[in-house]
């Protein structure tokens, strides 16, 4: 870095970019998670009503909406990379977890159809809960660490109760480890961005 | 206005060194030095510039035999960062 004259957008470049490598800022706007979060609640619920109404094809809301979602976070993740000005590491680090998680929940859903359901509920909650746990350390973001712990305890209660309470036990989860705390974790965002 | 902005911040280097000490508690020479890509004659020239307007302190001690300086943003410091960051801020709303 050298010794010259700055514009003030230079100076604003500046400030932020070295803020961000210094600083564990708030480097997540939440929007995943809630969106993630309001996409399997309504799903975990939805089946459930479906197969209270004995409705056979209950799971179909899974193979609709979970697709919908991908195609939708794989555009929201290349618009938000672009417009990035500065990668940091906990930005790097948050990207190999959450993809390491995807690549975790694709396979416990593929061991849906294999184990059945009790095993598979029980893995994709305490994978909620990991996956939200270490962001929240990475973070520095209580609500995400707490909010875990309540998925961990989901996820072990999940397996003294019957298959048809899996869902309810699943929306749970999912409202304590992804709804509440990204909510959280936007509000906090913006209004960091405010500063 | 642009010319309003305080000179000892509006610098290339001198704001990156600012701007990484208002968030971390404390940093020493070299991650400094790591961050802002900067050669180590030119950073020590431009630390000192703002040690003298009060912006910042400077302690150097020894760890396991190796001279170590340690640099912290002072609350005047942190004062001159908040106002330049308004300051800009004001700029950029004229400029719009």
């Amino acid at each position: 870095m050298e010794e010259k004259e700055i514009t003030p957008d230079q100076s604003l470049f500046i400030i932020q970019s070295m803020i961000n490598t210094a600083k564990n800022k708030l480097a997540d706007d939440g929007f995943l998670l809630i969106f993630w979060g309001w996409l399997v609640f309504v799903s975990a619920i939805v089946n459930y009503i479906l197969f209270l109404l004995k409705f056979e094809w209950g799971f179909i809301v899974w193979p609709i909406l979970m697709p919908i979602g991908g195609i939708i976070t794989a555009i929201y993740s290349a618009r938000s990379k672009k417009k990035k000005l500065v990668r940091t590491y906990i930005d790097k680090y948050l990207g190999y977890l959450w993809t390491g998680f995807g690549i975790a929940m694709a396979l416990a859903l593929f061991s849906l159809g294999v184990c059945g359901m009790k095993s598979s509920y029980f893995s994709l909650m305490l994978l909620y809960g990991f996956v939200t746990f270490v962001s929240g350390g990475l973070l520095d973001f209580k609500a995400l660490r707490i909010g875990a712990l309540f998925s961990f305890a989901f996820a072990l209660g999940s397996l003294f109760v019957p298959e048809l309470e899996q869902f309810l036990f699943l929306a749970g989860s999912i409202l304590c480890s992804y709804i509440i705390p990204g909510h959280l974790l936007r509000n906090e965002f913006k209004s960091q961005q405010n500063v | 206005m642009f010319k309003d902005l305080d000179p000892v911040l509006h610098s290339q280097l001198r704001l990156a060194v600012v701007s990484i000490l208002v968030s971390v508690k404390e940093a020493e020479f070299t991650f400094l030095k790591e961050k802002t890509s900067s050669t180590a004659g030119n950073l020590s020239v431009q630390l000192q510039k703002i040690k003298e307007a009060g912006y910042i302190e400077i302690e150097k001690k020894f760890k396991d035999n190796y001279p170590q300086t340690i640099c912290r943003i002072t609350p005047k410091g942190v004062e001159a960062f908040e106002k330049y960051v308004k300051d800009l801020q004001q700029y950029i709303n004229i400029k719009k």
